[in-house]
């Protein structure tokens, strides 16, 4: 009697538990319903963030009878893979993301996210809304989009002002040759022409891509890699060339990541600093160049050439920035769409760049901060950002084309490119890329 | 060895109970939390990646990986012919032996140095362990300012812009930093040995007019063989299995020189996704690191229930 009892009790205990993990479905209205959104957190502002967790979750709440929502946030894109492969494992997790524009294609390919068609975009206030070029890292192709843009960091290069007009440089270069000798000119006396971060985990890939597209070689077209291209050799070239044997580069350089160029910028160490996003800012505002700096778009015609080729791309950035996507397996979707409307609505992109110095990807919003000088540039490089390749296989690409440059760097602290072991790495590269886009579905 | 044999099987000897009656009243049951938690923490993952290393799961069929191909041994194949594999296992084991080579002597003597009382012992003991209970992402970050061209320890050396985070020299650079973050764990297990000496040994050998030392050579060592043997198998285990420090030293992808097996199998996991390849990686390592810990098992004689 006994036994039959604890088993009755048993039985009842595991329903009431499971009952519990599966949650409760969607029934039109808001009120006790929560929303769970995983977004990167905010490591500049991070008071500013929690403050704005608050916000949206209040208005939202007011807006949709009563619905919150709950902010988790991830520390590095590891953290939050591990989220979204835990989250796609057991068919429950947050029902909408924040992805980096580029992990975006990676996070697609599991296809744990909601295809957005017509129905889907018009609940997020149609598809319109947003700054065409922004679109272009939403999916593979129009008809199977799935991140909705959100925020964009399009990287931009800054220049010291004073540095430029002591050589009498009316305005920066928009050739990588020209900008070259822009830099020798202004290298001497323990100062550089560039600071370049040949040590980041992110950079080095981002230069070789755009010297790469702008001479007309995409890198992946369709299910083909082409990283072993001779002009994707000549940007590796002349991109290590700069620090190696063109030396307007601090050869301490060769273990810089971003932080570090950026802090001998703001020392005034060095003319140029390209790759920079506008969060730069933060950093700059308060270093000894404060005032004295200004943004430019980065060259966008490719190294040996003096205008853009047939072909080639003037892609002034990577689309770079933030896609929210919607889960497949959220009990909320309506609610999560809801929840995407209101923050790219024009005011809600406003107030986000007020406060983060992040650009609105809401075309009204983008256009209202044309008229700050300093944002200018900023809105521009927005605007001629190009999506790099949507393919599942990116992030393996993307980790071999930097692998490239993380192998020659001893070369590089020697003052040398070796053109046949760069060869070899760069068909190493390209070996791994296709197989990684022969096995992509 | 040879005495093994003439034990009586392991099984009789618990508390001199009769056979019978000790079979019937061993409370066995009370093993079952204990298998349970073994079965959910250890068996139940093992076998998991045991099964993942056969199949190709990727990021295109994690969301039913369950359904995922079956790869057979195809894995083990890449794993072993056409991926860095081999060379990760030379740099993993190379650079842990050298580093456990390394803090034996720095840990042994820090020990017997702090051996005797004296002002401020306890200090100089808690010193000791500050390496050794600092983070390794902490230890790393630290290192890896420290090891910049042009950074704190070129102005040391008084060198220019040395390359120590790439190159030949950072197989050395991780070295030095293992090194500097590992010998303690030697120290500590060697301080507990040396409490094991009988003072009375102490008196003796003095008696007989040993030197130091005769003395350290023949009677302290024979004391501290066990918890040092043991200390060196776990070191070079916890050498080989270090993933935080390489990580954060070196960053991703890892310089040719610094490729280590658990940074190589990470990379292959969360870089590239192929979870099948990184799970037949793993597997191979677990085979790596089992050899030392089968020639310790079989060196103290555990596996026969018989202590040294």
């Amino acid at each position: 009697m006994r036994k039959q009892l604890a088993a009755v009790a048993g039985a009842l205990l595991i329903t009431a538990v499971l009952q519990g993990c599966g949650g409760d479905d969607d029934s039109g209205g808001g009120a006790g319903q929560t929303i769970n959104v995983l977004i990167g957190a905010n490591t500049i502002y991070p008071d500013q963030q929690r403050q704005w967790f608050t916000e949206v979750s209040d208005r939202f709440a007011k807006e949709n009878g009563g619905a919150t929502v709950k902010f988790e946030t991830f520390a590095s894109p590891n953290d939050e893979l591990t989220k979204i492969q835990t989250s796609v494992l057991s068919n429950q997790g947050p029902d909408v993301y924040a992805l980096g524009t580029t992990f975006t294609p990676t996070a697609a390919a599991t296809g744990a996210f909601e295809t957005l068609g017509a129905d889907q975009w018009a609940k997020i206030g149609g598809r319109d809304r947003f700054v065409p070029a922004t679109l272009g890292i939403s999916g593979p192709d129009p008809e199977h989009e799935v991140g909705i843009p959100f925020a964009q960091r399009p990287f931009v290069m800054a220049y010291n002002k004073d540095m430029l007009a002591a050589a009498g440089i009316d305005k920066p270069a928009d050739s990588w040759d020209g900008l070259l000798q822009q830099a020798k000119k202004m290298t001497g006396d323990g100062k550089f022409g560039m600071a370049i971060s040949y040590a980041d985990g992110f950079d080095p890939w981002k230069f070789i891509w755009a010297m790469s597209i702008q001479a007309g070689n995409p890198l992946v077209d369709g299910s083909t890699a082409s990283l072993n291209d001779p002009r994707t050799l000549l940007a590796y070239q002349t991109y290590l060339s700069w620090l190696a044997t063109d030396k307007v580069v601090d050869p301490a350089a060769v273990g810089w990541k971003s932080a570090q160029s950026i802090a001998a910028f703001g020392q005034g160490k060095a003319a140029y600093l390209p790759m920079v996003s506008a969060s730069s800012r933060v950093t700059l505002d308060k270093s000894s160049v404060a005032g004295k700096y200004a943004y430019a778009l980065m060259p966008v015609i490719p190294p040996g050439a003096t205008s853009t080729p047939a072909g080639g791309k003037p892609a002034a950035s990577i689309l770079s920035g933030d896609n929210l996507v919607v889960a497949k397996y959220s009990k909320h979707k309506d609610l999560a769409f809801a929840l995407v409307k209101m923050l790219t609505e024009a005011d809600s992109q406003q107030s986000y760049y007020k406060t983060f110095g992040e650009m609105p990807t809401n075309t009204q919003a983008a256009e209202a901060l044309k008229s700050d000088p300093l944002v200018a540039p900023i809105i521009e490089s927005a605007q001629k950002s190009v999506g790099t390749p949507f393919t599942g296989a990116w992030s393996q690409i993307q980790l071999a084309l930097l692998n490239v440059v993380v192998q020659t760097i001893p070369d590089l602290s020697a003052g040398k490119v070796d053109q046949a072991k760069l060869k070899g790495l760069v068909d190493q590269a390209q070996t791994t890329a296709q197989g990684a886009l022969d096995k992509a579905k | 060895m040879t005495d093994v044999k003439t034990q009586p099987p392991a099984t009789t000897r618990v508390a001199g109970a009769p056979v019978r009656a000790g079979r019937r009243h061993r409370p066995l049951w009370m093993l079952i939390p204990g298998a349970l938690l073994t079965l959910v923490v250890i068996v139940i993952p093992l076998l998991t990646a045991a099964y993942i290393s056969l199949t190709d799961l990727d990021q295109y069929t994690i969301r039913e990986w369950i359904r995922s191909p079956f790869a057979g041994i195809g894995n083990y194949t890449e794993a072993l012919t056409d991926s860095p594999l081999l060379h990760a296992v030379a740099v993993s084991a190379g650079y842990a032996a050298i580093v456990t080579v390394i803090t034996l002597p720095i840990g042994v003597a820090a020990a017997l140095a702090t051996q005797d009382k004296f002002r401020g012992r306890g200090l100089v003991r808690s010193i000791f362990l500050i390496p050794y209970v600092l983070p390794a992402f902490v230890v790393g970050t630290v290192w890896r300012v420290i090891l910049q061209p042009d950074g704190v320890v070129d102005g040391w050396l008084g060198t220019d812009r040395t390359l120590w985070l790439n190159g030949p020299k950072s197989f050395w650079a991780l070295i030095i930093v293992q090194t500097w973050a590992s010998w303690p764990l030697i120290y500590l297990l060697a301080v507990s040995g040396l409490q094991a000496v009988d003072p009375d040994v102490h008196e003796a050998a003095a008696l007989d007019g040993a030197g130091w030392w005769a003395k350290l050579w023949h009677v302290i060592f024979p004391y501290l063989r066990g918890p040092v043997s043991l200390a060196l198998v776990i070191a070079f285990l916890h050498n080989v299995n270090n993933f935080t420090l390489p990580f954060v030293l070196f960053g991703i992808p890892a310089p040719h020189d610094v490729e280590t097996l658990p940074v190589l199998t990470y990379v292959e996991s969360f870089q590239n996704f192929r979870f099948g390849l990184s799970a037949a990686m793993a597997v191979l390592s677990l085979l790596l690191v089992a050899v030392p810990i089968v020639a310790y098992l079989r060196a103290v004689r555990l596996t026969t229930g018989e202590e040294s």
